[in-house]
């Protein structure tokens, strides 16, 4: 579905991504992690255009996707979560959630486009008409998940969904993440708590300085001395990653 | 007190045409965030085109307001592609330079077009005079006003019933956030080019049929108007724009009856002076920035 070859995102002389390969297929969820500044946000941007790639390929369903303008991806079913959420603070829920259902939406306003998404997330049920402003932190996070989903995506690309959230309302959203298993979405979660990202992840990657250090399933990234030291804060003397 | 309320009658009428002068900068304002010093010209472009067609093929006024309405169209496109689409976000003053720039060709051209300078253009209909007790209007500026209460609720109705309405507030407030929705920024900005250049071009076209007839100087001139019927009523706020232009009608026409004509417009400098000292972000631009800053901050 999403094959990511060799991918380098600059700004200006800073490399934030060089050269990185990953694969996401239909229905399965992987995981990106890393420290703050390691590139994890840049490797989406540079996915979705939003960032322009300084070289690589990126083939979204068979089709060479990289350095088109940012809206074309999401078209063809490649849609984009930011970090940050970034909602339209003065819109309401529901036309936060129409503007997620792009060209899907048609012409015409219809309620028939909420029907599945509304039922994934209960808690914005009653909020529609309310201001995008009004919301909690995890309703938020909800609401930027579930404009995600209104445009009918094969595949999500999840920025640190659980930024800024309280533990109650980081795993609700996690839950809501697992529970879009049957939907069979693609999606690569961005996340820098690493068991938090591994713990509803098919498979995983490390990054580091803007390359991939480490990719496996989440066993074998939980039990790599490497990860654990430097991410689980576990002993100080663990063997280093060869 | 009859002649007070006379002269804000006539004023409310007029300040309806710089209602919509001031719609067309406050969307362009709120969607690009930056000054598009040329919209005045690009809608006296339009109207020498409909002074044109009329001076040479004698056409119905009917046709005359149409050709004004495709001409300033094709004018504003061309505005966007050369000093907004072309020139990045973040450089709002080279935007503004060049769109001053423009400003200078589109008056170039237009006397080129009719090098007479002053041309006659003419009115949809006879002039005629409504009494209502003291009270008199002539049917040109009830004409007018008519036309600009319309399309306020038209450009209400296109920003929030329509889905072009949606993603233009989207693309208004996160362009970036808006690109992650898919949306094509570059495609909204020429249909918000589209819509201010019609609502400019009705504007223009009433005016001038009121006065019956065009000069290149009418692009400062309503260049001129717009901005400050936009900054009365607050940058960036429709209603403030609505607002903005009828005070700036009422205060033109209490000065020309009280104090002459030679002071109509330095009583609207002065107002507009007074305002940007008193409340910088106009009637209507405070609340709406201080809105903005709370929904951000909670977002």
């Amino acid at each position: 579905m999403l094959e990511v070859s060799r991918l380098s995102v600059s700004y200006g002389q800073l490399r934030a991504v060089a050269g990185i390969s990953l694969a996401v297929a239909a229905g399965e969820i992987v995981s990106l992690t890393g420290a703050n500044g390691a590139g994890k946000s840049s490797v989406l941007d540079g996915i979705s255009g939003v960032a322009k790639a300084a070289g690589g390929s990126v083939v979204f369903n068979g089709r060479e996707i990289s350095n088109r303008p940012p809206h074309h991806p999401g078209r063809r079913g490649l849609v984009q979560v930011p970090e940050g959420r970034r909602l339209f603070a003065t819109l309401s829920v529901r036309e936060n959630l129409l503007l997620g259902a792009g060209p899907h939406c048609g012409r015409r306003f219809s309620n028939s486009d909420f029907g599945g998404v509304v039922e994934f997330f209960p808690a914005l049920q009653d909020k529609l008409h309310l201001s995008a402003a009004s919301l909690s932190g995890g309703e938020a996070q909800m609401l930027a998940l579930a404009r995600g989903l209104m445009a009918k995506p094969k595949c999500l690309l999840l920025d640190e969904p659980s930024l800024g959230l309280s533990p109650a309302a980081t795993e609700d959203v996690y839950r809501l993440i697992a529970g879009m298993r049957p939907l069979n979405i693609g999606i690569l979660l961005v996340e820098q708590n690493v068991e938090l990202g591994l713990s509803v992840s098919d498979r995983g990657y490390l990054l580091e300085s803007g390359r991939i250090v480490l990719a496996g399933t989440p066993q074998q990234l939980l039990s790599d001395p490497h990860l654990v030291s430097r991410y689980l804060g576990a002993g100080e003397n663990t063997p280093n990653h060869g | 007190m009859t002649d007070f309320l006379q002269n804000c009658i006539d004023g409310v009428m007029i300040g309806s045409s710089y209602a919509l002068l001031a719609l067309g900068f406050t969307i362009i304002f709120g969607v690009m965030r930056r000054l598009n010093l040329s919209f005045g010209p690009t809608i006296m472009l339009g109207a020498f085109g409909g002074a044109w067609l009329y001076l040479h093929f004698n056409i119905n006024p009917w046709l005359v307001l149409l050709a004004c309405i495709v001409f300033t169209v094709a004018a504003g496109v061309y505005v966007e592609r050369l000093c907004f689409n072309a020139i990045k976000r973040n450089v709002a003053i080279t935007s503004m330079v060049s769109s001053f720039v423009i400003w200078m060709q589109l008056e170039e051209i237009a006397i080129h077009i009719l090098p007479d300078r002053t041309s006659p253009f003419p009115p949809l209909f006879a002039s005629l005079s409504f009494e209502a007790g003291p009270f008199y209007v002539r049917s040109e500026y009830l004409f007018m006003f008519a036309v600009a209460v319309a399309a306020v609720f038209a450009v209400e109705r296109i920003l929030h019933r329509t889905w072009f309405g949606l993603r233009l507030r989207a693309v208004a407030e996160d362009p970036r956030a808006a690109a992650y929705m898919g949306i094509n920024a570059g495609r909204v900005s020429v249909y918000a080019f589209v819509l201010v250049s019609v609502l400019g071009a009705v504007a223009g076209y009433l005016i001038l049929a009121a006065d019956q007839q065009v000069t290149p100087f009418f692009g400062l001139w309503a260049t001129f108007k717009g901005l400050i019927a936009m900054m009365l009523g607050g940058m960036g706020s429709l209603p403030g724009a609505i607002i903005g232009g009828l005070l700036l009608g009422v205060i033109e026409t209490q000065s020309l009856w009280y104090f002459g004509n030679e002071y109509k417009d330095l009583a609207a400098y002065l107002v507009l002076f007074l305002m940007l000292i008193a409340r910088p972000g106009g009637i209507m631009g405070q609340r709406l920035v201080e809105r903005r800053r709370l929904a951000f901050r909670r977002v």
